[in-house]
């Protein structure tokens, strides 16, 4: 696999020329994007002065105009950047892709299959909405894996009756063949309750989820300290996190930089990485040439399709051959 | 009245809260004991054919393959204690170690399927084994917190309870493998 400078390499020199060529339709998309704004605010407002002029300070319309203001504003929004986004995708992520690894495949309108997410194990909450893009899915060294956006919601019904809804997961999920034979559930979570509480009391509320299977103690301090294990049998969660597994999955959590879920179910490792926002989505306002920018589309590119290697899951040591 | 009622009946839910937790911390290291008790079972259930395997070929190891024999067939004994069963693990561990590392000396046997196979089997046991007794540690770690801290310390000593031992992982097994130390040698 290419490396990080390499990848780096070929996005300035290889894309360059698609880079040159969307950089201006990102610009004519910017200018146009301050335009209609403008317009359309301008215009809100006076519908707003118009109509209501008399009883503006009636609280329950300017809340009613405010949210019609940004719905509308975000359709409008994600119109005007449609052909942006498809040409961003298809001219810059797609060959990044191809680079990395030309057995992978990419499609930007579809997602990973939910029954993978529910299958995880790795949030319990019912979720009421699923959403994602950019799928990537393919083999490395014989390793099916696959990986995507995913924006998983949870609805919830406020004293009034009225629905809301709350983020339950949003950011990279990735699936891979896990290398062990195993038959239970393993998952590795970020450990909130004992940096936030301490390791007694810490401890003690993680062994009391009840939401959870047992708790498993690692024999690796700082794994312990980073994540805490709940599998439904000890000694396969702990035939499945050997020393080596943990020491890597430390050295991805730290490259990463983001939290961290982890969870061996079936076949499969699934590792859902939280950013908290849609990645591989084209900047609007600031240049694609921007090293800052250009780093982000390489670097979680990298860093999901290095998993294989990462991790070393294409070593079918003795149990899978 | 009622007050004294209230602690008397606060001490006893206590007392058993503590009686419970310590019975079910011994049954964990006893239960977790008979998951690696199997898993010591299944290597020494593939000795026998290793031995069968690399007699033919390695002359100048025929007292290591007779020491694992021996040791099999004493850890196959009835009755043996549970310290016995470690220490007599530890045995294994290294001498099945040496008999590995023998093998790279032997280039018919590293060429022979039968042995490659048996070579697999054998590191995918000692990988359960190495997870069992993870496992077994963490479960006994806790008992014997359980046994010298206070207050539950009191209860353990009317119990009778007494620590338990840990499996002792070997220098060999913590040290990284040095690639260059094995091609000099």
């Amino acid at each position: 696999m290419k490396n990080l400078s390499e990848l780096t390499d070929f996005y300035y020199k290889v894309l360059f020329v698609s880079l040159k060529r969307l950089e201006k339709d990102r610009k004519q998309v910017q200018s146009r994007i301050i335009v209609v704004g403008v317009l359309f605010t301008l215009l809100t407002l006076s519908i707003y002065f118009f109509l209501f002029s008399t009883i503006y300070s009636d609280p329950n319309i300017m809340i009613f105009f405010a949210f019609g203001y940004f719905t509308l504003g975000a359709i409008i929004y994600k119109m005007l950047i449609k052909d942006y986004t498809k040409e961003f995708k298809e001219k810059v992520i797609h060959p990044l892709i191809k680079e990395l690894d030309s057995n992978l495949n990419y499609e930007s309108n579809q997602h990973l299959s939910q029954k993978y997410f529910r299958d995880s194990k790795i949030f319990n909450s019912t979720i009421d909405r699923y959403s994602g893009n950019d799928f990537v899915h393919g083999e490395i060294d014989d390793i099916h894996i696959e990986f995507s956006d995913i924006h998983a919601e949870k609805r919830n019904k406020n004293s009034k009756g009225k629905d809301s809804w709350s983020t339950v997961f949003q950011g990279l999920f990735i699936v891979a063949d896990f290398h062990k034979h195993f038959s239970g559930s393993t998952v590795v979570l970020p450990d909130s309750a004992q940096s936030t509480f301490g390791d007694l009391i810490g401890g003690w509320l993680q062994s009391k989820n009840a939401s959870r299977e047992a708790l498993v103690k690692m024999d690796h301090p700082e794994f312990e300290k980073e994540f805490v294990v709940y599998a439904s049998d000890q000694i396969e969660a702990r035939y499945i996190l050997s020393h080596s597994l943990m020491q890597k999955l430390l050295h991805f959590k730290i490259r990463s930089k983001h939290p961290l879920h982890i969870s061996f179910v079936g076949q499969s490792i699934h590792l859902a990485i939280e950013y908290n926002k849609d990645l591989f989505e084209p900047s609007v306002f600031r240049s694609l040439l921007d090293y800052k920018i250009a780093m982000e589309y390489v670097q979680t590119l990298h860093l999901c399709i290095g998993i294989v290697e990462e991790l070393k899951l294409n070593q079918k040591l003795w149990s899978k051959q | 009245m009622s007050i004294n009622l209230i602690i008397f009946a606060l001490i006893v839910i206590a007392l058993i809260l503590m009686y419970n937790s310590l019975v079910s911390k011994k049954n964990q290291v006893h239960n977790i004991f008979a998951s690696v008790d199997t898993q010591l079972k299944k290597r020494y259930d593939l000795i026998p054919n290793l031995v069968a395997s690399v007699s033919k070929y390695m002359e100048h190891e025929k007292s290591l393959l007779s020491e694992v024999t021996k040791l099999r067939a004493e850890a196959n004994k009835p009755n043996i204690s549970d310290e016995h069963k470690i220490a007599l693990d530890a045995k294994v561990s290294s001498a099945l170690g040496s008999i590995m590392v023998a093998v790279e000396n032997y280039p018919e046997l590293k060429a022979n399927e039968n042995v490659m196979h048996l070579q697999g089997s054998l590191n995918e046991v000692e990988e359960q084994i190495s997870a069992a007794r993870r496992a077994y540690n963490q479960a006994v770690t806790d008992y014997n917190n359980a046994i010298e801290m206070f207050p539950t310390n009191f209860m353990a000593n009317a119990m009778n309870y007494t620590t338990k031992d840990v499996f002792q992982i070997s220098e060999n097994e913590r040290q990284n493998v040095n690639v260059k130390e094995l091609f000099n040698s």
